[in-house]
This record gives structure tokens, sequence and C-alpha cells, in this order.
């Protein structure tokens, strides 16, 4: 679908789709305060692992958004395909920027996390190295889109490889089950003991969990309207220049 | 480059005179001697990570917009 009449369809949303994104940012941001407190000033501590515990409260909702941002993108990337519409696009590389941050900020929680649990910032184990390789495919996405002269093609390129290495999520799922892992098993999804956490540590991690996400979502929309505005932008000039 | 050059020998300054526990490069010993108030540093450091990777990226959305702005208004 050509990328105006994409537009046209959004329309009059541009406004609506602003104020949404500020209103999910600034609620966001308000949870994001009140999880600060929890964890400084609130939350007990842990008793084998002391205060390093605490930064499982902002590990867990990175890792939540990292794959939420990247799921976003590998399934905008698919329609994308089929349905030819730019809107989807633009949502894709929204989020998998989102994603690209969110993911560094679980890798750089992990290696402080793992040089007090483990030693050493950073070990060659089975969920790690899938976390690192799935950082990188998303890194090469945003490399492959601008890779070829035709612009149409690297959006292509960029969304099979979206689909390709968003089958690394599951796979960081299952590794702590299916291989020999020092990565924790899971706590919160735990088949045996879901939600194996005392109470104001639940609260926390709740708390952290949707403040999180809604500023995801916020910058997210922010940023499709940016990509947005940058296609319909690019658009009108090729039409002033050939004009 | 002379802003360059002076911004790594401050860099290199900062590294040499930060005392070992503000990078978290504590021996095992010492971290085996700590009790829970251990890694107050690495916990730090995390949470002003999030700020500092949100918040710059957010700014890095709103300079990209202004750029796009600047863009409009010169043609």
């Amino acid at each position: 679908m050509d990328a105006e009449l994409g537009a046209t369809k959004s329309g009059g949303g541009s406004g609506g789709m602003q104020r949404f994104a500020i209103v999910l940012t600034l609620v966001g941001l308000i949870g994001v305060l009140i999880f600060y407190w929890q964890v400084f000033f609130w939350v007990n501590t842990e008793r084998t692992m002391g205060v390093a515990q605490r930064i499982f409260y902002l590990h867990v909702p990175a890792a939540w958004n990292a794959e939420l941002g990247f799921g976003i993108t590998a399934l905008c990337s698919a329609i994308y395909l089929w349905l030819k519409d730019e809107r989807l696009d633009w949502a894709a590389v929204a989020a998998a920027e989102a994603g690209m941050v969110f993911a560094t900020l679980l890798l750089i929680e992990g290696s402080l996390w793992a040089k007090i649990a483990w030693g050493t910032y950073w070990t060659w184990e089975p969920r790690l190295t899938l976390t690192l390789l799935l950082w990188f495919i998303f890194l090469g996405y945003f490399m492959v889109r601008r890779s070829t002269d035709n612009s149409e093609h690297g959006k292509r390129f960029a969304a099979v490889l979206a689909i390709v290495g968003s089958l690394d999520i599951p796979l960081i799922h299952v590794s702590v089950l299916w291989f020999r892992s020092i990565h924790p098993k899971p706590v919160i999804m735990s088949a045996d003991q879901p939600m194996n956490l005392e109470g104001d540590m639940l609260v926390t991690f709740f708390t952290a969990l949707i403040a999180f996400t809604l500023l995801f979502l916020g910058l997210v929309a922010f940023r499709y309207g940016l990509e947005r505005s940058q296609a319909l932008v690019a658009q009108r000039l090729r039409r002033e220049r050939s004009a | 480059m002379m802003r360059r050059a002076r911004l790594a020998v401050l860099a290199a300054a900062i590294l040499l005179l930060v005392p070992g526990f503000l990078l978290a490069q504590a021996e095992p010993g010492e971290l085996a001697a700590q009790t829970l108030g251990r890694a107050y540093w690495h916990v730090f450091v995390g949470y002003a990570a999030a700020w500092i990777l949100v918040g710059g990226w957010a700014i890095s959305m709103t300079r990209r917009l202004a750029r796009l702005e600047r863009q409009l208004g010169k043609d």
C-alpha cells in the first residue's frame, strides 16, 4: 500500500496517537518513580543474595519488554510482507528500536547481577549466549534496512530477518530447561511454583513490569509517529523533486 | 581534536583514581567477606543505566523530530 494512503487511513489519528503516546509515557514515568521508591526504600532485602537481588526487579521487566519489542517487530514484519502496508513497517521499526534499548538494558543488568552471583560479568552459557545472539540479530535488522539502494528491498530483507530472528525468543525461554545452564530457572512463570516470591517483592516486581511496559508502549507510539512523519516528508520531497 | 584528547585524559585519570569497588571489581575474597550490604554499586549502576538508556533514546527521538521540523521549515 502506498505510504500516503496508509497515512490517510490513519489520517486524523496522528494527533490522537501523539496524545496517546504522551499519556502512556507520563503514566509509565510515574509508575517508574513509584517503583524506584519501592526498590530503594520499601521492599525487603532478599536473604541469600542481599541487595544485589534488587537488580531482578529491573532485569526481568527489561527482558519482557525486549522480547515484546522484538515479538511485535516479527509480527508486524510478517503482516507487512503479506499486505505491504507501510504502517506495519513503521510499527516494526519502532518496536525493534524499543526492543534494542531494553535488550541492551537486559544485558547490562544481567552482567552486573552475574558479577555478584557467579563472580564474572559474562559466561557463555545457553541463555546468555542466545540473548546476545538476539541482540546482534536485531542490530543486523537496522543494518540490513540501510544496506540497499532500494529502500523497499531493505525493508523486506529486514522483515525476513526479524521473523527468523524472533525464533530465538522461545529458545531463550526453554534454554534453562533444555540445556545445562547456570542461569536460574523461571521464578514468576515456574510450572511447579508460579509467583514464587514474597508479597512485597511480588508487588515491587509487578509495579516495575507494568510501569516499564507502559513506558515502552508510550515511547513506541512516539517512535511510530516519528517514523510516519519521516516517511511522509521523504515522500513529499521525492514528489517535489520529480515534479 | 584538543577537546577529544582532553576528554580521553580525563577519562583515563578517572579510571586510575576511582577505587576498585566503584568499578565493581572486588576480589572474590572481599565479596565473600561482605554481608547483606554488598553490591550497592552494582545496584546503583544498574538502576542508573535504565534512566540513561531510556532517557537517551527519548532524547534521540526528540532530536530526530527537531531535525525533521528544520528540514520541513527549510523546504
